[in-house]
């Protein structure tokens, strides 16, 4: 794990909704984190655990006005003097469900949309646009003409996270953006997603409610829950403590479990795996040493 | 600093759970009270009748426990159309408004500009006006459930259906309609935070950007147009799959009976908006 400079720094932020009104709700009671540079992190935590909100701070769409402060790259964000549209072309931010989001007729104008309102010149807009659409494997010449909505579901989330790519952030955020689609898509999505990662140094930061996609995929993972920071560390750290987990309303992949069942009924002694590879070769190990 | 936050700004329509008085009234009870309150205010041009009315309305606000505050904010979102409304009946009204036992004098004559005594009474029992009926529209809904306010509304209906008019359709179709309110501010909100994270520049500093905003609103509202649409269907099929047809033969969970408070509070209303009207003309001013 390359451990570069800190590029988001969160300390004890707290957030709440329609402050001041009857409805007010408490989202962040005192979240603490701190990302790389370059480096892949999940934000892991049940429903309504405020990693929407949290992730929500670090492309300014919320900005901390009580106690706590979010530094991204170098800005803190209760200034109200920074650029902010410099920022969120810094840190991409993917929603859920972002296809229902697109808006043009033409997936290409969709793409567009970002580097256009960057000002940038019609040649550089159309460099982008074709480099976003390769990075999540869309065709550029056979879909960039297509109307955005005979797409596919699949092909759709793609054009909605090229639209995100095209303004070449620095640090991309999938706030449970690979969820919903079909396992293939999203297998080849988180691909590329891993690729993009690996060969530009993108820092992605994953929110997610699948176990199995944050374990394959990320290095670190923060664990919310009711609006705090509860759990850190590497994915296998995190992994390794089921109880913890289970007690924040989530739980360990599949495969973990297996081989953590494994550990408790005597065949093994304690390990954690992160993923499938890592599992077989464990239950490999057992079939081969009781065939001796 | 920008504020995604519409729900902030919609307070009409929104249920504020509470154990007041006023939430426990019959629904009935409350759209009469809101019906009878209309008319005096309609009615009613004199400074003075306005002033009682508006304390009457403050009264409910305070017997809700509702904060002013929040029924007031949203105003907010108002408040240019209310003031540049104001200003022009106030300099251009000039004479067609006059006041029921009073003569016009004039203020004020420049050029095309004509204040008189009758458009700065115009002007202010408006605003007072415009706040009573804030004032009792937002309590209305604020104290009470979509699923009372439907009842309630279907019950006062119901003595039509003989002549043929849909009650219980058109109590379902005010309830869809409100309910619906929150759920869009919500996907608006979803929207422009999407565009806002690709480069547009949405709720920005400034005051003059409507301009802009005006054009940007296209973005805005293809998506939400297909959202709402789809969540239109989805609620059809959801109807359907429960079976759900309407009219005459639904039974009620809840059946509403009037308790003493109810009858307190309607013939009290009725007899103030009755003497309102009826001494309308008689405000020493």
């Amino acid at each position: 794990m390359d451990a570069g400079r800190p590029i988001i720094q969160v300390n004890d932020l707290h957030h709440r909704y329609l402050r001041g009104t009857p409805l007010e709700v408490v989202a962040l009671k005192g979240v603490t984190m701190e990302i790389y540079e370059g480096e892949m992190v999940g934000i892991i935590g049940r429903s309504g655990a405020g990693k929407s909100t949290l992730v929500q701070h670090f492309n300014g769409l919320i900005r901390p006005r009580e106690r706590g402060k979010v530094i991204v790259d170098g800005e803190d964000l209760a200034d109200p003097d920074i650029d902010i549209r410099a920022l969120r072309q810094k840190v991409g931010l993917v929603f859920q469900y972002p296809e229902q989001q697109l808006f043009e007729r033409f997936v290409g104008d969709d793409i567009a949309f970002g580097p256009l309102k960057m000002g940038l010149p019609m040649e550089e807009v159309r460099e982008r646009v074709r480099e976003a659409m390769e990075m999540v494997g869309l065709d550029f010449g056979r879909f960039k003409d297509r109307y955005t909505f005979t797409l596919s579901g699949g092909e759709m989330r793609r054009a909605a996270i090229a639209g995100v790519l095209a303004l070449r952030p620095k640090i991309l955020i999938l706030d449970e953006s690979t969820s919903g689609v079909d396992p293939r898509s999203r297998k080849d999505l988180l691909g590329r997603i891993d690729a993009l990662h690996r060969e530009r140094g993108l820092t992605v930061i994953f929110v997610s409610s699948s176990m199995e996609d944050v374990a394959e995929l990320v290095d670190r993972v923060y664990v919310i829950d009711d609006g705090r920071t509860v759990m850190s560390g590497t994915t296998r750290e995190v992994f390794s403590r089921p109880e913890e987990l289970i007690r924040y309303g989530l739980g360990v992949p599949q495969v973990t479990e297996i081989v953590h069942e494994l550990a408790r009924r005597g065949k093994i002694p304690f390990t954690t795996v992160v993923n499938v590879q890592e599992g077989k070769e464990v239950v490999w190990k057992i079939l081969n040493s009781s065939a001796t | 600093m920008e504020d995604f936050e519409f729900l902030r700004h919609i307070t009409l329509g929104q249920y504020l759970p509470g154990d007041s008085l006023v939430h426990r009234l019959d629904p009935r009870v409350k759209i009469s009270v809101m019906l009878f309150m209309t008319v005096a205010i309609t009615f009613n041009v004199s400074y003075l009748a306005n002033i009682i009315l508006l304390i009457v309305c403050l009264s409910f606000v305070l017997l809700s426990k509702i904060p002013l505050g929040y029924i007031l904010s949203g105003v907010k979102p108002a408040l240019p159309f209310i003031i540049v409304l104001a200003i022009l009946q106030l300099l251009f009204y000039g004479d067609a408004f006059v006041p029921y036992g009073t003569e016009s004098r004039t203020i004020l004559r420049w050029g095309w500009v004509h204040v008189t005594s009758g458009s700065v009474q115009l002007v202010v029992v408006s605003t007072l006006r415009f706040l009573q009926l804030l004032f009792l529209a937002s309590l209305l809904t604020n104290t009470t459930t979509i699923s009372d306010l439907t009842s309630g509304m279907e019950a006062m209906l119901s003595p039509f259906s003989r002549v043929g008019l849909p009650g219980h359709e058109l109590a379902l179709v005010g309830a869809i309609a409100l309910r619906f309110v929150p759920i869009l501010a919500e996907q608006l909100e979803i929207i422009m935070k999407a565009q806002a994270s690709r480069g547009a520049d949405l709720g920005a500093k400034g005051r003059l950007r409507f301009i802009q905003t005006t054009r940007q609103m296209v973005a805005l509202i293809v998506p939400l147009f297909i959202d709402a649409f789809r969540r239109a269907e989805d609620l059809i099929l959801a109807m359907e799959a429960r079976c759900y047809v309407g009219g005459r033969h639904r039974t009620k969970r809840v059946r509403f009976r009037f308790q003493r408070a109810d009858y307190i509070a309607y013939v009290l209303v009725l007899l103030f908006s009755a003497a309102m009207v009826a001494f309308r003309n008689r405000m020493p001013f």
